[in-house]
């Protein structure tokens, strides 16, 4: 069963992930494989738009982190659109981990944040 | 009229001498009048409609009566066989009885067939006559005739004098007459017996094709009904199948024809959808396995076929279809409502066509309803006029056997309609006091888990805030729980769920040895269930762990 839709845009060198649905160990991993797929090397960065993700658990968070790590060893960034009262929201403030990944309302204000404008 | 003409075989063999004698006579040919009112009569078409049986005994009296003859048989053609077989008889059942069977062209009947003519024999003590039962029954003297439909030789009507009797031109013309007029309608009611008896035979083979039983699952009910078309065999049929860990299978379907062959392909379809459903196919996969299969039957065929998977415990149903109308959902409430399917192509269009899968929810109470396009389409109106017909029909139906009796009662003609029916109900249980889920540890799971768990909170009336804090923190437990299981394939899970006085409790348990959290997410998972519940104990025992959380409702975080 599948529990999450992602889709893929790019927009001035930015990647923007838009994932929708549930994030658990059932596809975490396969939604990381995914979107590691879509950055290509001359991407500025991810932008991931978490506003329609009903769940995410911390196998979710560990794959933020992980995807983080990989971004920054490239020199690329991560940006997570996280609307507030959103459940990636409440999953990243009980985890403590809104300052470390950053968070910010939309996906137009976290592409600003990868592509430095 | 039919002149009889003189027969000359030129065998020459005993008895023959006498053939009958027609040609050159200047003799009326046509019997009495009052006799012919009574021959003529058999040409009613309502007389084919007796059905064969009873047709043939109305010919063999009237022609015994006004010939007055001792005995009358009839021969029909079997023309696989090119035999001439007994197939009713008066003073001389012992034919039929025997089951007499003549070769065409041999004997006295099969000459009749073959050459087409009346033959007469005066002594058939001294005659080619091959049944020995015309001899052993004292038959003296006798007079056949062909049946001819459409230049079609169909039979042999002959009739027997015990005492010798010269049979005369008049009495060939009767018989000959009654042949002309009987004919059609024994072919007619013979065509008839057929068809009725391919049809009885199709709808018993249909009947072995559908599920002797319904499966009783606990806490779903399920009802289902199949009525066969008025005239033809159709390929409809249901199928509720129990699946592994909980899970029912509902299939409908049709198999596009009517007849044997479709009724047939039904039983084929219907065996291969059970054995990919019982191999835990996801509906999509089992239909794209099931168009496959189609394509490599012989002679093929097309079916529009819906098949979903349905999780009591969660309330989910995952559907495809392909070219099937769509399933039906009559609320607790008892409001009813369509599914919207991707409404994919029918089976046997495409061999490598790829089906989407749908997901719905069942709540408490709520029904299914899966059923083939006989129901809805009636000819001369909208499918859509069928369709809000079904909807109205179905409305605050409280049970999946009230709603199929509902639907029996207001929408299925009396004797059946041109096309069969089938249709198959599945309801999901109203929710109860305590959850209890008992799971394969398997990350597939964890979802079907939330989803029940959710459905549970939900009944126990709790904010979508506290449901989505306890869902996230049971979630991690569950996680915990199958990341211990170290038989991944066979390890199971439970998760259990109660509350009184404004406390939940839930326990989740497992088979596994508990691991201390390693690195930073199990480490984070330990901190979302601290934070979200008032109270986690973690229980290890030889036989497994049981995580404990309490949480106090109403509360804010």
């Amino acid at each position: 069963m599948k529990i999450a839709d992602l889709q893929i845009d790019v927009r001035d060198g930015v990647v923007i992930a838009t994932v929708a649905g549930e994030i658990d160990m059932s596809n975490a991993d396969e939604l990381r494989i995914a979107l590691e797929s879509h950055i290509t090397n001359d991407a500025l960065g991810l932008v991931i738009d978490l506003s329609s993700v009903r769940y995410v658990d911390s196998v979710g968070i560990q794959l933020l982190y992980e995807l983080r790590q990989r971004l920054s060893t490239r020199g690329q960034k991560l940006a997570l659109a996280v609307p507030p009262g959103s459940a990636a929201e409440k999953t990243l403030r009980l985890v403590n981990a809104v300052e470390y990944l950053g968070i910010v309302n939309t996906p137009d204000k976290a592409a600003a944040a990868v592509n430095g404008t | 009229v039919n002149r009889p003409s003189e027969h000359s075989d030129g065998s020459g063999g005993p008895g023959e001498g006498q053939v009958f004698l027609g040609s050159g006579t200047e003799a009326p040919l046509l019997p009495r009048p009052d006799q012919l009112t009574h021959i003529y009569q058999l040409s009613d078409p309502a007389l084919s409609e007796l059905g064969l049986d009873r047709l043939l005994n109305e010919l063999l009296t009237r022609v015994r009566e006004v010939l007055s003859v001792d005995t009358v048989a009839i021969l029909l053609v079997d023309h696989e066989t090119r035999e001439l077989v007994a197939r009713a008889a008066k003073g001389i059942e012992e034919e039929v009885e025997a089951g007499v069977r003549i070769p065409l062209g041999k004997g006295f009947a099969g000459r009749i067939a073959v050459e087409r003519k009346p033959i007469y024999i005066a002594d058939v003590d001294h005659a080619d006559v091959l049944n020995p039962i015309l001899r052993e029954k004292g038959i003296q003297s006798l007079l056949g005739v062909p049946m001819i439909v459409e230049s079609e030789i169909v039979g042999v009507l002959h009739v027997g004098s015990l005492r010798p009797r010269v049979f005369t031109n008049e009495d060939a013309a009767v018989l000959q007459l009654a042949a002309v007029q009987a004919g059609p309608a024994i072919e007619r009611a013979r065509l008839f017996e057929a068809l009725e008896r391919e049809h009885r035979d199709a709808v018993a083979l249909q009947r072995s094709l559908l599920p002797e039983r319904l499966p009783e699952v606990f806490g779903v009910r399920v009802a289902a009904r199949y009525f066969p078309a008025r005239d033809e065999v159709g390929g409809d049929w249901y199928d509720v199948i129990e699946l592994q860990n909980g899970l029912i299978g509902i299939a409908i379907g049709d198999v596009v024809g009517h007849g044997v062959r479709a009724a047939a392909l039904m039983g084929q379809l219907r065996t291969a959808l059970r054995a990919y459903a019982l191999e835990g196919y996801e509906p999509a996969r089992a239909l794209e396995r099931l168009n496959l299969l189609l394509g490599s039957i012989r002679g093929r065929g097309m079916a529009t076929v819906a098949y979903g998977i349905f999780d009591p415990e969660t309330g989910v149903l995952r559907l495809a279809s392909a070219g099937h109308p769509p399933p039906l959902v009559v609320s607790d409430a008892g409001d009813a409502r369509f599914i919207e399917t991707s409404g994919d192509t029918p089976l046997g269009v495409i061999d490598y066509a790829t089906f989407h899968q749908t997901e719905a929810m069942l709540e408490g109470g709520d029904t299914l309803l899966l059923y083939t396009d006989g129901l809805v389409e009636v000819r001369g109106e909208s499918l859509d006029a069928g369709l809000g017909r079904l909807l109205e029909t179905s409305q605050s139906a409280p049970s999946a056997e009230d709603l199929c009796r509902q639907i029996s009662d207001g929408m299925v003609p009396r004797g059946g309609g041109s096309d069969d029916i089938a249709f198959v109900a599945v309801q999901q249980a109203p929710a109860s006091r305590t959850l209890h889920l008992h799971l394969p540890a398997d990350p597939s799971v964890l979802a079907r888990m939330r989803h029940a768990l959710r459905r549970w909170l939900h009944a126990q009336g709790l904010a979508e805030d506290e449901i989505g804090e306890i869902t996230l923190a049971c979630g991690e437990a569950c996680a915990n729980a199958i990341e211990h299981a170290y038989a991944p394939r066979l390890a199971s899970f439970e998760l259990e769920a109660g509350e009184s006085a404004d406390l939940l409790t839930v326990a989740v348990r497992d088979m596994g040895k508990w691991r201390a959290p390693r690195g930073r997410n199990r480490g984070r998972g330990i901190t979302i269930m601290e934070a979200l519940m008032d109270d986690v104990q973690v229980n290890p025992s030889p036989n497994g762990t049981e995580v404990l959380m309490r949480r106090k409702l109403g509360s804010k975080r």
